[in-house]
């Protein structure tokens, strides 16, 4: 029987799966928590690594799950931070949002405000630089699907920067 | 410099039917500094998914997921059997906590164990002094002040005594004197 220890295999997952909670919580913290959340209940379910087919999509899986909760149990929106927040509407209406926002680049913005599906789906593929297999697999979608969703997603990026001119 | 193969690209990239080598190109092309005014707008998507791609945890935090794991026996089979009560937390979360040796758990009562040291030693040491004082005077005035007021009482109250109250009172006194 292989030897396997967590320093090897979900340890060096947690980088890839911080931003991935990072993105979805909007909280460093947050993110943190989630992480180690994930790490351990990865781990915790070694006995059933046979079965999966990827362990990295099953930590990716488990990631976007937990964040989602910690959104869900502090009464966040899940779906996008177009609908609480409004990126227009705050820099207009909001003046701390204003302030805030304005310390962050024009692309991270649009990034941001994405709906977090598309969101992911860009970071896995143009950060993580996973294939659309990959992402299909981790986030229990079809790759036709992911395809449809990222390019939505680079749509509204591409529009937005093109606005800035 | 011709751009257009970056160009086309780029325009096969919003489609997404770019490939992760080409994806790549990409990335590296928009790294450089000179970038045509045309292709300019769209530098800083692929600069700040290189920042995001920087974004990582502390070495703090790998330090304590190792120690967590180790201590809750998992990781490798020396690992301290530990409370697991008190990390685990109900819905799955863990709280932060670490590892504390004894003399390390002891460390918060040295400070009060210090000030009750020396709170005791100038107690000693102010009661020693005291009672050095007043040791050869106390016993003299007592003495006095203890026959002076029976005197006194003897005195105003003569007819009420009785007699044999009297006489065991006097006999009391002169026991007390010697």
């Amino acid at each position: 029987m292989e030897y396997i220890s967590f320093q090897n295999t979900v340890l060096p997952l947690s980088d890839r799966l911080f931003r991935l909670a990072l993105r979805i919580t909007m909280n460093r913290a947050e993110a943190e928590d989630v992480v180690q959340d994930t790490l351990l209940r990865v781990w915790e379910q070694r006995s059933q690594w046979k079965q999966i087919k990827s362990l990295e999509a099953f930590a990716i899986t488990t990631c976007r799950n937990r964040a989602l909760d910690v959104l869900k149990r502090a009464g966040r929106n899940t779906k996008s931070l177009d609908e609480v927040d409004d990126v227009h509407s705050a820099m207009f209406n909001v003046q701390s949002s204003l302030e805030a926002r304005e310390q962050l680049s024009l692309v991270r913005r649009l990034m941001d405000g994405l709906p977090e599906l598309q969101r992911t789906i860009m970071l896995l593929r143009d950060i993580e630089g996973k294939t659309y297999q990959e992402i299909a697999q981790a986030l229990g979608i079809s790759e036709t699907q992911v395809k449809v969703y990222l390019h939505r997603a680079r749509t509204k990026i591409k529009e937005g920067l093109k606005i800035k001119d | 410099m011709d751009y257009k193969y970056i160009e086309q690209l780029l325009e096969r990239y919003w489609e997404c039917q770019t490939t992760l080598e080409e994806e790549a190109i990409l990335r590296t092309f928009f790294r450089q500094e000179d970038v045509p005014a045309s292709l300019l707008p769209y530098r800083q998507l692929f600069i700040e998914e290189d920042a995001m791609a920087n974004e990582h945890l502390g070495k703090d935090f790998t330090d304590w997921m190792l120690q967590l794991v180790r201590q809750s026996g998992q990781a490798q089979p020396e690992g301290e059997a530990s409370a697991p009560d008190g990390i685990r937390l109900e819905g799955g979360y863990v709280c932060k906590a670490r590892r504390l040796t004894f003399m390390r758990r002891l460390r918060p009562f040295y400070r009060v164990a210090g000030l009750v040291a020396l709170l005791l030693s100038i107690g000693n040491a102010a009661q020693k002094s005291f009672t050095q004082e007043d040791e050869a005077p106390a016993p003299q005035v007592a003495e006095t002040v203890n026959a002076d007021s029976l005197q006194h009482i003897i005195v105003s109250n003569p007819e009420q005594q009785s007699a044999a109250l009297s006489s065991h009172t006097s006999d009391s006194l002169n026991a007390l004197a010697r």
